[in-house]
């Protein structure tokens, strides 16, 4: 390991490449052989398209992209647009005004994570039927003649991935504004700012590199995410390269697309690596952080209002028609024995997942932290395959991977673990990054300069410093790996059965009182891991 | 950190073994849990085997069958559709099952080298109102893209392996060209009402909201069972002598070419087709069972009163990528 490692110039010109690996140490050895299993799948990929013919290619072209292209990107863009509105106000409004109930609309506002994408899909398409809550609520209010609004349309995936994802621009974006210290702030006001301007001008430029970090989250999830598409039937890439894949056993043309879909998501997080670039704040040595205005009357009314609806949409809805129809199931003796060992496995996995994925990340993290060089970088780039890739193309490639490499492994927990761990690293590395970016280097510095080894160092400096962050990553990667459908549909052991492919299979077959208690216990069994998450970011520093 | 990976590894090392089926019979099974588990039970009670359930999409079973080739933990693969059953076959990952078992399954329901069987057969109809003018006018399913019945239909989406599957029928037996433009006038007339689940279908047919929709047979008795009033019955369509007869699928069983327990998989295969396991599996989801002479739920229409399409069930494996070709240029929702 290099001695001392701050915020060096950047190169560009082709010695940089030369120079990062020359200086790649052990750290960076590590780092690129996790990178280099991480790539198993894209490999896989690379593969089976190499067999495609110049014919086969145009074929794919004049049929099927454009409008692959088209639904795909519009969602994302769609869905980025309202989680961005939905979670930087409630973010704001959480962090800048003191309210009652404040806490509470934390908590309410995270909980949308805990509900896997493909139960808001399931739930909605429910309540909205026209015997369903809302779909009497909407007639009782509009009559029969306005007819339903229709979920299986962009408008109503969008409805469904905003609601399933806007949580992680909150959370990023409330972090962020919570360590935002106030001198700052106070230097623009005593210059004359407004406080528009100084959100506009102080405020939101700190917050760019959590926003940015938030929306990548959220258009790598839409991009990726199997469950709710299908269930609504909204073509995107990765819906139509499971329907290639699974109806048609056409791998190549799947592996085709899978490869389009890697580019266009690649580009996107290099755009999105472009513009948090040089956004590197130190926080100095003063920590005052910025007091909350208390709300009352109206405004508070209004506050409540806003988030209540959020709420009420992202989460309480969702969990009282989960509840009525646990409660279904629960008279009807349908939760037995078997019911509990799913909820046994799904834990199971989601813990092995997030701790082997947090100590994967660790060195990829560390390594850009410390280099922020080309190659630090592109393996950052290349450890984001898990979300570029389609859960049913990771699956497809590990199971490749382990049956050509490591027999012995196959039909065993470890090949479902593997790909997991894959497919949630970037999630994991994201967030220790961002974590290691408050590590200051005069802080490490000050460390090596007091003699501590860089073991020590990384034990007693780095670690305590990041470790919200690290309790973040965990948990993000936890629920994630909970909630995950499709490489555990295809890789887990046989009759090895989680909540979610239960949810998936008793709601393929209209079951409601069987995938209602699934969830139910699904986001119960999240809880203490948000606790924890939120526990530790309140923890200064 | 060391002590949390030596934890982790530990973990998953003991779980992974545990987890493995062992020497229990594995059934990669894309039937419904509901409608199979009845059957798995009376057969280990009677017969002391074990049974592993491995639930998941026919399509998705059949494609992990492919890939595992001979490192596969399944014994038994159960589909619901004909078509996968047949694609398997093709691929080579069956085996043929003895012939004094597959011959209790006439022939037309099973594989011609026995290496599936029929076990339970579901009618492709139609539910109508029993206050729509329709109940008495309609005859075919092709009635279904007259001009006139805008609005008026509804039918699943075309991912739904029952509507692939009857397709295919109708490409076989009226032609490609009539099934283009049936297909077509099925996408106008349906319009807004094309559903994910069947069930939905009837429900809005019983609700009066649409007066006629293409379902599988049982899913207007299951709604029946739930609801004894309810406006709707069974059409059953082409019935005339010089129609086609109505579509048929069946969902079956076959025994995987790397199976283990080839002794134990074709007792499972003899039990579910003997009168009493036939029984058990098609009356559950009040199905015909395919062996002959094994009663029907008393609701549904006697199968011998029913013509039936003239198409074994091995072209629905055969044609599948055709119909998908189809129903892919006519962008069938």
């Amino acid at each position: 390991m290099s001695a001392i490692a701050s915020a060096r110039p950047r190169h560009t010109s082709g010695g940089a490449w030369r120079s990062a690996f020359h200086k790649l140490g052990q750290l960076g050895g590590l780092a690129a052989l996790l990178v280099l299993l991480a790539s198993a799948p894209l490999i896989f990929v690379l593969y089976h398209a190499l067999g495609l013919s110049a014919e086969q290619w145009f074929h794919l072209w004049q049929g099927r992209l454009p409008r692959l292209l088209w639904n795909t990107l519009s969602l994302a863009g769609l869905v980025a647009l309202f989680s961005l509105v939905l979670g930087v106000s409630s973010a704001w409004l959480v962090a800048r005004r003191e309210f009652v109930g404040r806490r509470l609309a934390i908590w309410l506002l995270v909980l949308p994570l805990t509900i896997p994408t493909y139960v808001f899909a399931h739930i909605y398409t429910i309540v909205l039927d026209d015997d369903g809550w809302l779909g009497l609520a909407w007639q009782a209010l509009f009559g029969d003649q306005v007819s339903l609004p229709n979920l299986y349309s962009l408008g109503g995936t969008t409805f469904v991935l905003t609601l399933a994802g806007f949580s992680y621009v909150f959370l990023l974006v409330q972090a962020a504004l919570g360590r935002s210290t106030q001198s700052l702030e106070e230097a623009a006001r005593l210059q004359g700012a407004s406080s528009g301007e100084i959100f506009r001008r102080v405020n939101l430029p700190l917050l760019r590199p959590a926003i940015a970090a938030g929306l990548a989250l959220i258009v790598l999830h839409v991009l990726s995410d199997f469950g709710a598409v299908s269930m609504l039937r909204y073509q995107t890439f990765t819906l139509s390269i499971y329907l290639q894949m699974s109806g048609r056993f056409d791998y190549q043309a799947a592996a085709g697309l899978s490869l389009v879909l890697v580019l266009l998501s690649l580009s996107f997080l290099v755009l999105e690596r472009f513009f948090r670039k040089r956004q590197r704040y130190y926080a100095g040595a003063q920590t005052r952080q910025a007091p909350r205005k208390p709300a009352r009357g109206w405004e508070l009314v209004l506050i409540w209002g806003w988030l209540g609806t959020i709420a009420l949409f992202g989460f309480l809805l969702p969990l009282a028609w989960m509840i009525a129809w646990s409660w279904e199931a629960w008279l009807g003796d349908y939760i037995d024995v078997r019911f509990w060992s799913y909820a046994f496995n799904s834990g199971l996995v989601a813990f092995i997942t997030a701790s082997l994925t947090l100590l994967a990340a660790f060195p990829i993290a560390l390594f850009h932290a410390r280099r922020q060089n080309v190659l630090s970088q592109s393996f950052i780039h290349l450890s984001s395959i898990g979300f570029v890739l389609p859960g049913p193309v990771i699956a497809l490639g590990i199971l490749g991977f382990v049956l050509a490499l490591l027999p012995p492994l196959y039909g065993t927990l470890g090949a479902l673990v593997l790909a997991l761990t894959i497919r949630f690293l970037p999630l994991a590395t994201q967030a220790q990054e961002a974590a290691l970016q408050q590590l200051t280097p005069s802080l490490e510095q000050a460390g090596r300069v007091l003699g501590a080894g860089p073991l020590e160092n990384l034990w007693r400096v780095i670690l305590p410093v990041i470790r919200g962050g690290l309790a973040s990553a965990w948990v993000l990667v936890f629920i994630d790996a909970l909630k995950e459908l499709p490489a555990t549909l295809l890789l887990r052991p046989t009759g090895f059965d989680t909540l979610p492919v239960r949810i998936w299979i008793e709601a393929s077959e209209e079951m409601l009182e069987m995938a209602a208690p699934a969830a139910l216990v699904l986001v119960v069994g999240t809880l203490p891991a948000i606790w924890i998450m939120l526990r530790s970011e309140r923890r200064p520093a | 950190m060391k002590r949390l990976i030596a934890f982790s590894l530990v973990l998953a090392s003991l779980f992974a073994t545990a987890a493995m089926a062992g020497e229990d019979l594995v059934i990669y099974s894309g039937r419904s849990d509901k409608f199979v588990k009845p059957v798995v039970k009376a057969f280990t009670e009677k017969t002391g085997i074990h049974v592993t359930l491995h639930s998941a999409k026919s399509t998705a079973l059949l494609n992990k069958l492919r890939l595992e080739g001979e490192r596969t933990e399944a014994d038994l693969y159960l589909s619901n559709d004909a078509g996968n059953l047949q694609r398997g076959s093709d691929l080579g990952l069956f085996q043929p099952i003895p012939a004094d078992l597959a011959t209790r399954i006439p022939a037309n329901y099973r594989a011609s080298d026995n290496t599936w069987l029929g076990l339970s057969a579901r009618a492709r109809v139609l539910v109508v109102n029993t206050h729509s003018p329709l109940a008495k006018q309609l005859h075919s399913v092709f009635d279904l893209a007259k001009p006139e019945l805008r609005g008026r239909i509804g039918i699943t989406n075309s991912a739904n392996e029952s509507f692939i599957a009857g397709v295919t029928v109708y490409m076989l037996t009226a032609g490609v060209d009539a099934t283009r433009d049936w297909l077509k006038g099925l996408q106008r007339n349906a319009e807004l009402n094309v559903f994910n689940k069947h069930s939905k279908i009837v429900k809005a047919v019983a609700k009066g909201q649409l007066e006629v929709g293409l379902v599988n047979h049982y899913y207007i008795f299951r709604h029946l069972a739930k609801h004894p009033k309810a406006p709707v019955r069974i059409l059953i369509p082409d019935q005339g002598p010089d129609d086609i007869g109505v579509a048929w699928n069946v969902a079956g069983i076959a025994i995987s070419k790397y199976s283990h327990h080839v002794d134990a998989a074709q007792r499972f295969v003899d039990f579910v087709s003997s009168p009493e396991g036939q029984r058990i599996f098609a009356e559950v989801n009040r199905e015909y069972p395919t062996r002959p002479g094994v009663p029907t739920a008393p609701e549904i229409p006697p199968a011998d009163s029913i013509k039936v399409a003239d198409v074994p069930m091995e072209k629905l494996g055969e044609l599948r990528n055709a119909t998908l070709d189809l129903l892919q240029e006519v962008d069938m929702p």
